[in-house]
């Protein structure tokens, strides 16, 4: 059980900087996801936690200790890898309780908690075996019991769900779930897979180019992303974006691009003149009424329907749009129809900084 | 490497697989064991003859025709043999010889090719260059360098003369060997764990990589100790004086001193002495360099 404090951790490979001063504070117990494009840095600052990278500026601490100069078997962490990386030459059991022999504990206590772990894992029928003949799912169960046996301070996990396949992926999501539910261990898991991330987590850091963009629990992300980056990157399918700018319309700031207006709340921070991108979320489209008055006329395009939901790609004055319906629509490929968006759930960002109003 | 036959050959369903369809490939296939076999033989029939000549009585082998199948067999060729020249202490010179290099290289080997295959520094690369160009040059041009070179430092008609000559001529091929097996074997995650895991490097690389890695390992000291038992030029002008000679350079001597005329039975039975330790390590160890331990550690 521990705290982990990152206090502007720099990460450079020669002259080439891949982490730019990354500031994150995780308590005790918490399950914090890192998430982001390939080649952001996720890997490298879990790396950095382990001590498997040095850190170039900056402070990592775990339990309240500056960790920088130790070496990883003195940070009490246990890391699950996407590769796995098990112990080839030893048995399921032997590769669970390798971290216990090298402590030194004794044979008894190491049959103990490797049998304990197993039950935990559902992986006692296999511990007599060789990693080379268990499956993709069950090595990854193995990778996990190595890390659980030990009991550790911090658990990291570097994308350890991306070799299974999309069902089993579903399954161990709830599995690890379930396990930190039990252990309460502080557990830093890195994924690009924003789906797991926003069901997983009790925080997400979104980061970017080796930046952090923002840290939040998964719905404040989804609700108030900071900026046009999180506002794509969260949410599946993702956010819609159009740019425009802010006039004053009968006294009321409202979005205006090419024919297309929408009144905004008065609360609004936008200041007239102001060129702005609109995002709001397919789902947030609908259906005109009759009585809508912020209407987009588009074209349908494709229609993709998954049983409970309707996904259609449409356009409207060359710009490519997406919206969700909780519903079995009967439109076609080049039908025209009428949509409205929900004023009370789009968000603006300065098309400027990308940050949001 | 040839190993692997026997191991096809016996698993069943080999021939089954071999077995065609229709009368042309039946014919096929006669005419491929028919080249198999008389492959076997013309590369039998050497190896069968010292054998047999080992076993014979000295007049029965110069008899015309020569007998192929002896009907009476003695052991007396070896006895005489070992009367004949030192033939045990040649064996036991080559051994230790052989071993001791084998050893010592696979060690420097192993340790230079870890480095190599795990760690970025500068110069990694030239060393590397450097190694593979000493695999381009020919042997025989470094007969007189090596010679004058272990000559000025007083080791000519040492063990340690020749070892150092054995471990110098194996190193480059074991470590460009042996790194490329670390990389494949051995991925750095691999150590990671075991980093993580509670092990210092040295720690991580003797329980984990080490037997990981334990087939390639075997495999160059192996081809080592080979390369080493089998020679016979670096030997003959190391090492060529007195009880201190290995049993090449032994037999060859023997070959001058009246062995290939008059004791060719003493003679062949000194040559199989000399073949069969290299037989023996290379059954004892096959099962090393089958390799297939790293299977299923890393998913790729
Ligand atoms: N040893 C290295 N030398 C130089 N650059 C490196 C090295 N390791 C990583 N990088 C660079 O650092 C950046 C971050 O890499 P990192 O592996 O942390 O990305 P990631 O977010 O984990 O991506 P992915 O989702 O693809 O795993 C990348 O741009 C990568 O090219
Ligand atoms: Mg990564």
């Amino acid at each position: 059980m521990a705290s982990i404090e990152i206090r502007e951790a720099r990460k450079a490979y020669g002259s080439l900087e891949v982490l730019h001063g990354v500031s994150i504070d995780i308590p005790d117990g918490e399950f914090v996801i890192l998430v982001g494009p390939s080649g952001c840095g996720k890997s490298t600052l879990l790396r950095m936690i382990a001590g498997l990278e040095s850190i170039t500026s900056g402070d990592i601490a775990i339990g309240n200790m500056v960790v920088n100069d130790l070496p990883p078997k003195k940070r009490d962490i246990a890391m699950v890898f996407q590769s796995y990386a098990l112990y080839p030459h030893m048995s399921v059991a032997e590769n669970m309780g390798f971290s216990l022999k090298i402590a030194g504990r004794s044979k008894a206590e190491i049959e103990q908690k490797v049998s304990e772990a197993a039950d935990i894992l559902g992986l006692r029928p296999l511990l007599f075996r060789k990693p080379a003949q268990l499956s993709g799912g069950q090595r990854q169960r193995v990778a996990m019991g190595r890390a659980i046996v030990r009991d550790p301070a911090v658990f990291l996990f570097d994308e350890p769900l991306s070799n299974l396949d999309a069902q089993l992926r579903v399954q161990m999501r709830s599995e690890i779930k379930a396990l930190h539910q039990r252990l309460k261990t502080t557990t830093v898991y890195v994924t690009h897979d924003q789906v797991e991330a926003m069901t997983m987590a009790d925080r997400i850091v979104v980061m970017h180019d080796g930046n952090v963009e923002q840290m939040g629990a998964p719905l404040e992300l989804f609700d108030r992303p900071a900026n046009l980056f999180v506002a794509r990157f969260i949410g599946s399918p993702s956010m819609n974006m159009l740019e425009g700018q802010i006039e004053e319309v009968n006294g009321a700031p409202t979005f205006v691009s090419g024919g297309f207006a929408l009144p905004l709340s008065q609360a609004s921070p936008a200041k007239p003149g102001e060129e702005v991108v609109l995002g709001f979320r397919p789902e947030h489209l609908s259906i005109a009424g009759p009585n809508s008055v912020s209407t987009l006329e588009a074209e349908v395009i494709v229609v993709e329907p998954t049983g409970t939901e309707t996904l259609l790609n449409v356009t409207t004055a060359g710009h490519a749009f997406l919206a969700l319906f909780r519903a079995r629509l009967d439109v076609n490929p080049g039908e025209r129809i009428m949509l409205s968006i929900d004023p009370l759930h789009v968000h603006l960002f300065s098309k400027a900084t990308g940050k949001r109003l | 490497m040839t190993i692997a036959v026997p191991n096809a050959l016996s698993r069943p369903g080999f021939f089954q697989r071999l077995s065609f369809a229709n009368k042309s490939d039946v014919f096929t296939r006669v005419l491929v064991i028919a080249i198999t076999i008389a492959l076997l033989f013309y590369i039998l029939l050497p190896v069968y003859w010292m054998l047999k000549t080992s076993f014979q009585p000295n007049q029965e082998i110069r008899v015309l025709p020569p007998i192929w199948f002896p009907t009476e067999t003695t052991a007396h060729p070896y006895t005489n043999a070992n009367r004949l020249i030192p033939m045990w202490r040649y064996v036991l010179n080559s051994l230790f010889v052989s071993v001791t290099a084998a050893g010592i290289s696979t060690i420097i080997a192993c340790s230079a090719a870890y480095v190599l295959a795990r760690f970025r520094f500068p110069g990694a690369t030239i060393i590397l260059g450097l190694i593979l160009l000493t695999n381009l040059i020919p042997a025989i041009t470094r007969v007189f360098p090596i010679y004058f070179f272990i000559q000025n430092m007083g080791l000519l008609n040492s063990y340690v003369g020749l070892i150092l000559a054995y471990v110098g001529f194996s190193l480059p091929f074991a470590v460009l060997m042996l790194r490329g097996y670390f990389e494949s074997a051995a991925p750095p995650e691999l150590e990671e764990a075991a980093l993580i895991d509670g092990c210092g490097y040295f720690e991580a690389f003797w329980r984990v990589i080490l037997p990981v890695c334990l087939p390639g390992i075997a495999a160059v000291a192996i081809f080592t100790f080979l390369n080493a038992w089998n020679d016979f030029l670096w030997a003959s002008l190391l090492l060529n004086q007195g009880e201190m000679k290995t049993i090449q350079v032994g037999i060859g001597d023997f070959a001058q001193e009246g062995g290939g005329v008059q004791y060719v039975n003493a003679f062949m039975a000194a040559c199989v002495v000399a073949t069969v330790p290299a037989l023996v390590v290379f059954v004892f160890v096959q099962r090393w360099l089958v390799g297939g331990l790293t299977a299923g550690s890393v998913k790729t």
